[in-house]
């Protein structure tokens, strides 16, 4: 038996929707709620709709990023740090999501799907502190 | 140290400090239950890696991925799993689970993750081994031909153990299995043997009465306790043997030769049955996963004789079994038969008639044991087996008539003798120049006119008196494994001389 994961449902969604036109969109759309409450699906219907989120990202080259940071970043400072994601990921669009904590006391933290880059103040602190232990 | 010293220092390191800033692939834990953790995200993780668990307390934990799928993982946590919540940070560290091994570790009592549980304080460890390794290849073996004194009579003149064997232990519970297994532990003393004892699922009060009586033995000296209690995760119960035999292998790979026991297999095909069906994987016959042949086979395979070429020493493996009912024929008990070189059967029957340890010689067997059995052994042992066996025969059939031939009467008493010489008390093992000597006496038939219940008192008198009046014999034993002409008439004179005076 094979289990229908959120992940195939999500990708027959954005097949389903692919080129249609508004009207179309709509007519699929109440068929697809239908489908989901007869298999008693709706309450994953979130983790369905991130899911389909990240696949349309996929398909037009985008890719949305969540940046941890103590303070408020600089339009410099973003600018370059969206120039070297798009380099390192091979994007063509970077939505960023900020972050503010203070507990990071300096530097940024992205979150890049569950890829994550820790360059902040705290995390080398705490590696500072492990390396002086042992 | 002064403070200005310990100041330096300090500044010395942090100057020298250098982070490497990589991206790590996080998890979040989604679902936890049983000692099972649901994890998403770790989309490059390896099949068996560790991971590890940290709560916002900054507590860790280790876990290990078995199910990949498609948009979670699987873990199994190593551990206590009640810290650990929902929504947790999970980390996988690249590397298969590994345990710390040392000389230290000699004496100890580890649990499943090879961490000391004995209240004996850390241990000094130099090396860290994988749990999951595969099994030397054809090239790096040979062949048995080095015995293993186990020093239970029946058991080395009849299912003669070499080194590098696997030999399962098999039986219905209260047969002596365990007995059986510390006896063995406790004959290797200065017999060049390490000894690795995993107890799986066992009582902690059982485990404590074995400690003891191997320190009591002088025997913790070289043997490990792996255990992973009856209280503790499924999972625990799960890795137990394959850190023991990663320790056993640690020893190997100094050329030494190790003795590892596994008590008992069922229970942890029954730990990996819980884990299985929690992790959602479709059950077969009894329940069990698909490949439940497999996770023995693998164990099993570890258990080799190296050649010298690849660093010599070799593992012995000691399986348990506890049967129900005396059903051999179940699902696990055949897995293993099939997997070991021979087995040894323990009968409850047999038990409760006094017959100690309760071994039954008919359905026993050791497929690659004579080779490593010594030559001495083998001449006065070769036809105890099938005397037993046709003993056997005769003693269903004896009971119906009475007006019996004489060779068939000689044939039972001869039988009744050798049922007699085998059992043995426990914890009493025997070394393997009295068995040849006490053998040779019952096949050259010097005990057939001595009364049954004399027979004990017989056997352990002629033992003292043997070692000091037929010294030749002895050397001889000690040193080539095999008795001349001369050492075997002085052997001669000295069971006679013996019984004359035992029999006055």
């Amino acid at each position: 038996m094979t289990t229908i994961t959120n992940n195939t449902i999500a990708e027959a969604i954005y097949l389903a929707l692919r080129d249609k036109t508004h009207h179309e969109q709509e007519d699929i759309i109440h068929r697809i709620i239908d489908f989901l409450s007869r298999r008693r699906l709706l309450s994953k219907a979130s983790l369905i709709i991130s899911q389909l989120e990240k696949i349309i990202n996929k398909a037009e080259g985008k890719l949305s990023v969540r940046v941890h940071s103590a303070i408020k970043l600089e339009e410099k400072t973003k600018i370059s740090l969206l120039h070297s994601l798009k380099h390192r990921y091979s994007v063509k669009e970077i939505t960023l999501e900020e972050v503010l904590n203070q507990k990071l006391l300096g530097g940024v933290k992205l979150e890049i799907n569950d890829e994550v880059i820790d360059l902040t103040l705290k995390n080398r602190m705490n590696k500072l502190q492990e390396h002086l232990i042992k | 140290m002064s403070n200005n010293t310990i100041v330096e220092n300090l500044k010395r390191e942090i100057e020298n400090f250098k982070i490497q800033n990589k991206a790590e692939k996080i998890g979040k834990v989604l679902e936890l239950f049983d000692g099972i953790a649901k994890v998403s995200g770790l989309s490059d993780i390896k099949s068996s890696e560790m991971v590890t668990f940290s709560n916002a307390k900054g507590e860790q934990c280790v876990g290990v991925a078995l199910n990949l799928e498609e948009d979670a993982v699987g873990v199994i946590i190593l551990g206590d799993f009640s810290k650990i919540k929902e929504g947790d940070e999970v980390r996988a560290t690249g590397k298969i689970l590994e345990i710390s091994v040392g000389d230290s570790i000699l004496g100890r009592v580890v649990n499943a993750i090879g961490v000391p549980m004995d209240g004996k304080g850390a241990l000094k460890a130099t090396n860290a081994y994988p749990i999951e390794k595969v099994a030397p290849g054809v090239v790096t073996r040979l062949s048995v031909d080095q015995p293993v004194a186990t020093g239970i009579k029946v058991i080395d003149a009849i299912i003669p153990v070499g080194r590098g064997q696997r030999e399962l232990i098999i039986g219905d519970r209260q047969t002596g299995k365990t007995a059986l297994a510390i006896d063995t532990i406790l004959n290797q003393k200065g017999q060049n043997m390490i000894c690795v004892y995993v107890s799986i699922g066992q009582k902690d009060s059982k485990l404590r009465k074995i400690e003891a009586r191997l320190e009591k033995g002088g025997a913790m000296a070289y043997t490990i306790i792996v255990s992973a209690g009856a209280s503790e995760p499924a999972s625990l119960s799960y890795i137990a043997p394959y850190t023991g035999v990663s320790i056993a292998e640690y020893f190997m790979d100094q050329g030494k030769d190790v003795l590892i026991i596994y008590d008992d297999l069922s229970k942890h095909a029954v730990a990996y049955r819980e884990i299985s069906l929690l992790l959602r994987r479709p059950p077969g016959r009894e329940a069990y996963p698909g490949d439940v042949f497999y996770l023995h086979s693998r164990l099993l395979e570890r258990a080799c004789r190296r050649n010298e070429k690849y660093g010599g020493g070799s593992i012995t493996a000691f399986p348990i079994i506890e049967t129900q009912a005396g059903d051999i024929s179940a699902y696990i008990p055949t897995n293993v038969i099939s997997i070991t070189d021979g087995q040894i059967f323990l009968e409850t029957d047999l038990f409760y008639k006094g017959i100690r340890p309760a071994v039954n010689v008919g359905s026993s067997v050791s497929r690659v044991g004579s080779n490593a059995q010594i030559k001495a052994m083998k001449k006065v042992a070769g036809t105890l087996k099938l005397d037993l066996a046709q003993f056997r025969e005769l003693e269903a059939f004896a009971q119906f008539g009475s007006d019996l031939d004489d060779a068939t009467k000689r044939q039972l008493e001869r039988g009744k003798r050798s049922v007699e010489i085998l059992k043995q008390l426990q914890y009493a093992p025997i070394k393997l120049q009295h068995q040849v000597v006490t053998m040779y006496a019952l096949t050259k038939g010097y005990m057939d006119d001595v009364p049954i219940e004399k027979i004990k008192a017989f056997e352990a008198g002629l033992t003292e008196y043997s070692e000091n009046n037929a010294k030749t014999f002895y050397k001889e034993i000690m040193e080539s494994k095999m008795w001349t002409e001369k050492g075997e008439a002085e052997l001669k004179k000295v069971i006679e001389n013996y019984k004359s005076s035992f029999v006055k």
